[in-house]
């Protein structure tokens, strides 16, 4: 029984992430005897993500998902009305913030500034793709319930931006009465949850004690993290002498951290695999290209071959240069993503991390731009496709709806 | 959230005024079931969305008024003012000396674009003056001149300008025996346009309020005035704060979004009407007794069996086995309803074209709107595009 012994260091590092997980989970800190028991799957989930390695002090790119972020993106929609005042005294700024504490805890609490969420460049929504269609094969389904759905969807959206102008139109007043309030004199006014703070005292001191439990479950995940790997050692002991005499627990799940420990032998065989891999997938790439130069060599030199050779060297050199435009632009200003807070300022001073608005207003409006040129393109084919099917069937009239 | 009235016309107009001073009324009303807090909260939020403050405390209504003749907007503005509990802004109201005979065309291609500018600078400053805006809803009559063709046209520039707020067109459905002899023609022609530019089409049948006004509140001399209060204490209703399902400790946002979300998310079908019960004025409230399960049942069975008032409804008709989602809030349901008139209005027309002797008077009419720039195809298409939604309506 020594191996299911758990030492000090150990002990510590369980109480460790007891006390990083979120209350509701119930953490199970005492008692040696709990961890006896295989089934208690539910804190070794929690557990698995922070095994992975997280770089202490960069901060995280966040991905953006789907079409719901985009408008989290923009501070102002293009819209004349709530426009900001774009050069001179009065600007915003997005003020970094290093997150990398914080997103270490599975929920963490609101932030105190005005959140602002920098996300990455558009090409990750854009290469996500049309989403894959999942087809509920029950029958036929009908175009009209399609076309509910799509209003709804619309009038949701439309909400949701006049929701967006709302907070917006409260942000910027909240920014200028408060002027002057903020002890700290490079922010200069409040943001909403600290003007909310000083309105309701309650709420405030509810916020501060969420903040204290936040930082101690901030400060046990530290302890868990020095601590990690001699609890995991121990782990392995325990489930090498748990397995040969549990048989029924282990048809239970159980989650092993990979530790690996291959020796030199089988790194060898891995590289040599590789290797072999590396040569066979050329040899393919070799054939076909061969292959299809040939073809392309036979496909003739008239005047139509060099027409389209041209037609889309042009397009292939516009695209290259379109990219490269955006690159230089998008690479121009330090970008740094993850949030911001939001800042209102007079003189236009601005530190070397952050970003004004401004600018990346205006890097938005470029890359919705391009999503809406995309966008035309691909409704340009489908429209083509659609005329094509139509056209084949005879007899058939296409009344292309009433809309804008 | 708030949300901006444009009045339009002679109908617009007097319609809008009952609108507001039925809010006001119903928000300021003493006899209530509901704690003090509570009342202040329904008051609240009922004059943000349709009350703007001003330094005197007295409310103004977040309205635009448009009309072609001076007469109704001043008698318009002269009552609100007169009420001392609210008024309309000073300089909210656009009108010029001239009418437009009824004629939609002259409405939608003359005066529309010559008054463009001043009527949306006007609408603008409106909104503007909103901290967060919702949408418009548009207060016009079908048939008129005024109404139905600036109306037409205004929408029309709302769409193009605001694209992101909601638009909810009221319209009244003139009289079957029509006081305007062109009226069929301006009906289809303001309907068709509608239909591409707004979100949501709230009918409201002349005939229908008249009948609710003689059988059920047994008013003997009915005057556009008592119709206007009815039209206004059900468009009140429906406007007026209501919880959300999910959250029962503040009242809905957004009315305007929550409507259509749910009422008209489908392109095609876009067409309203508003039933409610009970029928009574207010004073013989205190007279009778209803349960809520009693009322509603009420209600269900008016809407299933297409009965547009509480006396005659027709308890044997079952509804037919649809999906259609319904709404219920408060003492008023909605649902999505077809209105059959439609039909016979367009039935009718044809009627007209085909007959001989009635064609010359078609050609005899025709003349006036193609003075104006509406063409015999813009009949056409008007004449197309409503078929299509006839049809679509059919094949519910």
């Amino acid at each position: 029984m020594r191996g299911r012994r758990v030492g000090a260091a150990g002990a510590r590092a369980i109480a460790g992430v007891s006390r990083s997980l979120p209350s509701d989970h119930s953490p199970r800190s005492s008692g040696r005897a709990k961890f006896d028991r295989p089934d208690d799957s539910a804190p070794w989930q929690l557990l698995l993500p922070r095994a992975l390695p997280i770089p202490a002090g960069k901060r995280l790119a966040s991905i953006a998902l789907g079409k719901a972020a985009l408008p989290a993106l923009c501070f102002a929609r293009a819209n004349p009305r709530a426009a900001l005042p774009a050069a001179g005294s009065v600007g915003w700024l997005l003020r970094a913030e290093d997150l990398c504490p914080r997103q270490m805890l599975p929920d963490p609490s609101g932030p105190l500034g005005d959140e602002m969420t920098v996300w990455g460049q558009c090409d990750a929504l854009a290469s996500l793709g049309p989403p894959a269609p999942h087809m509920e094969t029950e029958g036929p389904v009908d175009v009209r319930h399609v076309q509910w759905l799509m209003g709804k969807l619309r009038f949701r959206w439309r909400q949701l931006v006049s929701s967006q102008q709302e907070q917006c139109a409260l942000l910027s007043k909240i920014h200028l009465y408060t002027h002057g309030c903020h002890s700290d004199q490079s922010l200069g006014h409040l943001s909403v949850t600290e003007a909310e703070m000083l309105r309701d005292p309650e709420g405030g001191q509810q916020l501060l004690r969420t903040l204290e439990q936040e930082n101690r479950r901030l400060e046990a995940v530290l302890a868990w993290r020095r601590t990690e790997l001699v609890f995991w050692q121990w782990m392995d002991t325990v489930l090498g002498t748990c397995a040969p005499e549990a048989p029924a627990a282990a048809s239970q799940p159980t989650f092993l951290p990979w530790v690996p420990e291959c020796g030199d032998g089988e790194l060898e065989l891995v590289v040599r695999e590789l290797q072999t891999l590396e040569e066979e997938l050329r040899e393919a790439a070799e054939r076909r290209r061969v292959a299809w130069e040939a073809k392309a060599r036979g496909c003739g030199r008239g005047p139509e071959w060099s027409a389209t050779r041209r037609a889309s060297q042009e397009t292939v050199e516009k695209e290259l240069g379109a990219l490269q435009r955006r690159w230089e632009q998008d690479s121009g200003p330090a970008q740094a993503h993850g949030p911001h807070r939001l800042v209102r300022r007079e003189d236009g001073a601005a530190g070397d991390r952050d970003l004004r608005a401004a600018e990346l207003i205006r890097t938005l409006r470029s890359q919705e731009a391009c999503l809406e040129a995309m966008l035309r393109q691909l409704q340009g084919q489908c429209r083509q496709e659609l005329a094509r099917v139509a056209g084949a069937l005879p007899g058939l009239i296409w009344i292309p709806p009433p809309g804008r | 959230m708030s949300i901006v009235t444009v009045q339009l016309g002679q109908c617009g107009n007097q319609i809008g005024f009952e609108v507001f001073d039925a809010l006001l009324r119903d928000s300021q009303s003493s006899h209530g079931l509901c704690c003090k807090r509570e009342n202040e909260a329904y008051q609240a939020s009922c004059k943000e969305r349709f009350f703007s403050e001003e330094e005197n405390g007295v409310p103004i209504a977040r309205a635009v008024l448009v009309d072609m003749e001076p007469k109704v907007i001043n008698q318009t503005l002269s009552k609100a003012a007169q009420s001392g509990r609210w008024k309309y802004g000073q300089h909210a109201c656009f009108c010029q000396k001239q009418g437009s005979g009824n004629n939609w065309a002259y409405g939608y291609s003359v005066h529309g674009p010559r008054h463009e500018e001043s009527i949306m600078n006007l609408i603008r400053k409106e909104v503007e003056k909103c901290d967060s805006f919702s949408g418009f809803f548009i207060i016009m009559s079908m048939a008129g001149g005024t109404g139905s063709g600036i109306g037409a046209f205004v929408t029309q520039n709302l769409q193009d300008q605001y694209s992101n707020s909601l638009k909810m067109n009221q319209i009244i459905w003139p009289y079957g025996t029509g006081e305007v002899i062109v009226q069929n023609y301006n009906s289809i022609l303001t309907l068709s346009h509608l239909y591409r530019s707004s979100d949501a089409l709230l009918v409201h049948e002349n005939d229908a309020v008249h009948k609710i006004c003689a059988k059920l509140m047994n008013i003997k001399q009915i005057s556009f005035s008592d119709i206007n209060q009815v039209l206004a204490h059900q468009l009140g209703s429906v406007f007026q704060p209501t919880y959300s399902a999910e959250s029962s400790f503040h009242y809905r946002r957004n009315p305007l979004g929550d409507l259509m979300e749910h009422l008209v998310p489908h392109p095609e079908f876009k067409m309203l009407s508003v039933r409610n019960v009970p029928h009574m004025s207010e004073n013989s409230l205190a007279y009778s007794t209803f349960t809520w399960a009693g009322l509603l049942k009420h209600l269900r069975q008016m809407l299933i069996s297409n009965a547009k008032m509480e006396e005659g409804i027709d308890w044997h008709v079952r509804p037919p086995s649809s999906g259609l989602p319904s709404l219920g809030k408060k003492s008023l349901n909605k649902d999505l309803h077809f209105n059959t008139s439609i039909a016979n209005l367009v039935i009718l027309r044809g009627k007209d074209v085909q007959s001989a002797d009635v064609g010359k008077k078609f050609r005899a009419y025709i003349h006036q709107y193609t003075k104006f720039g509406i063409e015999e195809e813009d009949f056409l298409d008007s004449f197309t595009s409503l078929e299509q939604v006839v049809a679509s309506y059919c094949n519910l």
